[in-house]
């Protein structure tokens, strides 16, 4: 069910130039795939009106902060009973603000949010992660490798330092091939390179996310393989449950084209339906 | 002792002053997970057209300095989906606002008749003032006589009461609520989002679609304070006020400038629990200052100052 929380920063570390996991401990049960809405406003002011009444601030004269206005969407990184765990790049102001998070701050989580991935009773799986991508693909490969899957985890990134967290994936027991495109790491070229061989020895179905180039590459040599193929898709976001209508991609369904909320009906989508679209439709 | 939170609006009783604004909260289903909608004042749904609207490309939102700009393009399921949506939110037994849009008046006809013997239909609000639809809204709005024309139209077909939504995107908004209130309306709401834009510098491109796109939230608010001011100075008639409000705070100052009731927008993104929220505030607000109803507060802050009086007032100036 999804809950308007605030929860304590338990660690926040920086695993690469920009990139951060946080660590956060509370109740917040979330499916591979899901997301949170997180609110990026310092801690040391009054979110909103929350506090109730003689404890503390005034409600009636109580200014929240509201700048940066909205939330930001961050994928489920990982998640177990009492902790949730989020991998961010600084991308702009609001990530900045998060990145100033310490131990022992609270951070305000709206969630979980979202479909999660549509797990099949396949033996096997394909994982595609292009960079920061691996987010929300480190929960699902953990999930399907505890239910005694087999996971084949493709990750690209264009240098080295951009595979955030392919230690603790190996780790994971996963097989995890990698590929830069400078070559600085694993196969010199596009993640995709990797995939084509993949679809030869591994007969699961494909989970992408990444940079929008790399998820129509990977839909692309699905379709012609006639995988299954599952997308985690971005969008700018407003309010994250579904009353805004701003995250909408054109999507088919049933040979008709219209728009689906990439909040509530995504963020995860079947390939064939967000790239068989002509993105002016319907 | 508990304030007396009731206010009305022409006819219609609401037990609290405070309503979400149309478009930021659907029909209601996306936030009755967070809390009891039965407490909320009155329900505004998304701007409902005769037939089902695809709505914009995306990106349709880009986020400004305290501020929201979007370009939805009034996607909505049409008058037959939305009749349904709307029945459901009777069990909360809250009043139902339709806020109504259309390309021409003869769709607001057709939208206001197919709804007017709903029951669960409370009122309608007239948005005159979307300014996303190229061909829609914002020519209604902008122009006197044409609003006077609509409101006359829409009178006539309903005996709900009938709230004319302004919009900001003109020179004089009191001349646009004189022709409204001279046309029958029972009420006016006001502002709609102010039309705006944003440049991506890395891709040198407008960040909507649509490249324009309506601004809300914080940043507009004193626009919005000084446009009710205005027109509560202006119209003997209930105004809603909206624009920016956050917190119970800001629903004060409108209340102060004259609004009979405040709707909650795009404050309901980062905060789901705003409205309530605000509820809570205007009690505490009450019971602190003294005030045994928070009707007392409409308008307070237009009585004269104890020293010299500045500035001006809404008519009389033209
Ligand atoms: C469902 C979903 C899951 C995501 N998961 C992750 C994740 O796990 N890790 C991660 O690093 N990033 C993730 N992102 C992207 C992340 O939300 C943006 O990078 C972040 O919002 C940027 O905010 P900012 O203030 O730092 O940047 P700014 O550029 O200042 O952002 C300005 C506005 O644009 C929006 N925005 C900017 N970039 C994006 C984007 N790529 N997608 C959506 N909105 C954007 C912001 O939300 C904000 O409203 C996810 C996005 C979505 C939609
Ligand atoms: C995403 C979004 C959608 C909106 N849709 C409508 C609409 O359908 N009809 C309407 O009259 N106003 C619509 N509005 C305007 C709001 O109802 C309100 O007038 C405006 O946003 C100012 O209030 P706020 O700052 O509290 O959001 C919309 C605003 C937003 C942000
Ligand atoms: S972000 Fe508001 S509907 Fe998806």
């Amino acid at each position: 069910m999804t809950q308007l929380q605030r929860l304590s920063v338990r660690s926040h570390e920086q695993v690469a130039p920009g990139v951060f996991l946080l660590c956060l401990s509370g109740g917040l049960t979330a499916l591979p795939g899901q997301f949170v809405m997180v609110s990026v406003l310092p801690d040391s002011v009054p979110l909103s009106l929350r506090e109730r009444p003689g404890e503390g601030f005034e409600p009636a004269t109580a200014l929240p902060a509201c700048d940066p206005l909205l939330r930001r969407p961050l994928s489920v990184h990982d998640c177990r009973p009492g902790e949730l765990v989020l991998l961010y790049r600084v991308a702009g102001r609001g990530t900045v603000l998060l990145a100033g998070r310490k131990p022992g701050d609270s951070v305000d989580v709206l969630g979980p949010l979202g479909q999660g991935f549509p797990l099949s009773a396949s033996r096997q799986a394909i994982l595609v992660a292009g960079g920061i991508g691996v987010a929300p693909l480190f929960y699902l490969a953990r999930t399907l490798l505890e239910a005694g899957r087999e996971v084949l985890f493709l990750f690209g990134a264009g240098e080295q330092a951009g595979l955030y967290r392919r230690r603790e994936l190996a780790l994971s027991g996963a097989e995890v091939r990698l590929a830069t495109d400078d070559g600085s790491a694993g196969f010199h070229g596009p993640v995709t390179g990797l995939l084509r061989e993949a679809l030869g020895r591994n007969q699961g179905a494909v989970f992408a996310c990444g940079p929008e180039p790399m998820l129509q590459a990977v839909a692309e040599l699905c379709r012609a393989a006639e995988r299954e193929c599952i997308v985690s898709l971005e969008a700018r976001m407003a309010c994250g449950v579904g009353a805004c209508l701003g995250c909408v991609v054109p999507v088919r369904r049933h040979g008709l084209a219209v728009y689906r909320r990439t909040c509530t009906e995504g963020p995860v989508f079947r390939a064939e339906e967000v790239y068989s679209c002509n993105p002016t439709c319907p | 002792m508990q304030p007396d939170l009731s206010v009305k609006i022409g006819r219609l009783e609401l037990k609290n002053p405070v309503m979400p604004a149309s478009g930021c909260f659907g029909y209601g289903e996306e936030y009755e997970q967070f809390y009891d909608l039965g407490r909320l004042g009155a329900i505004v749904v998304k701007g409902t057209t005769a037939e089902a609207r695809p709505g914009n490309p995306a990106p349709r939102v880009a986020e400004t300095p305290a501020g929201l700009l979007n370009a939805i393009g009034l996607q909505n399921p049409g008058t037959e989906e939305a009749r349904l949506k709307i029945r459901r939110l009777a069990r909360y037994g809250v009043p139902v606002i339709v806020n109504v849009a259309g390309h021409n008046t003869a769709e607001y006809c057709s939208v206001v008749e197919a709804l007017s013997a709903e029951t669960a239909v409370a009122a309608f609000e007239i948005n005159v003032s979307c300014p996303n639809v190229a061909e829609g809204g914002l020519s209604f709005g902008t122009d006197p006589r044409t609003v006077f024309r609509l409101a006359g139209e829409l009178r006539k077909l309903t005996e709900k009461t009938l709230i004319v939504k302004l919009t900001p995107n003109v020179t004089d908004i009191t001349e646009i609520a004189r022709a409204a209130a001279e046309a029958g309306a029972d009420a006016l709401s006001l502002i709609n989002t102010l039309l705006g834009m944003a440049i991506d510098t890395r891709s040198r491109r407008p960040l909507l679609a649509n490249l324009t796109g309506g601004l809300s939230g914080p940043a507009v608010k004193p626009v919005a304070v000084r446009m009710v001011w205005q027109v509560a100075g202006c119209v003997d008639l209930p105004v809603i006020g909206m624009g920016g409000i956050c917190c119970a705070n800001d629903a004060l100052e409108f209340m102060l400038a004259g609004a009979s009731a405040v709707a909650v927008g795009t404050a309901n993104f980062s905060n789901p629990l705003v409205c309530p929220e605000i509820i809570d505030g205007l009690a505490v607000y009450c019971r602190e200052q003294g005030f045994s109803a928070v009707r007392e507060l409409v308008g307070l802050a237009r009585r004269p100052a104890a020293h010299k009086a500045g500035g001006t007032g809404g008519c009389g100036r033209k």
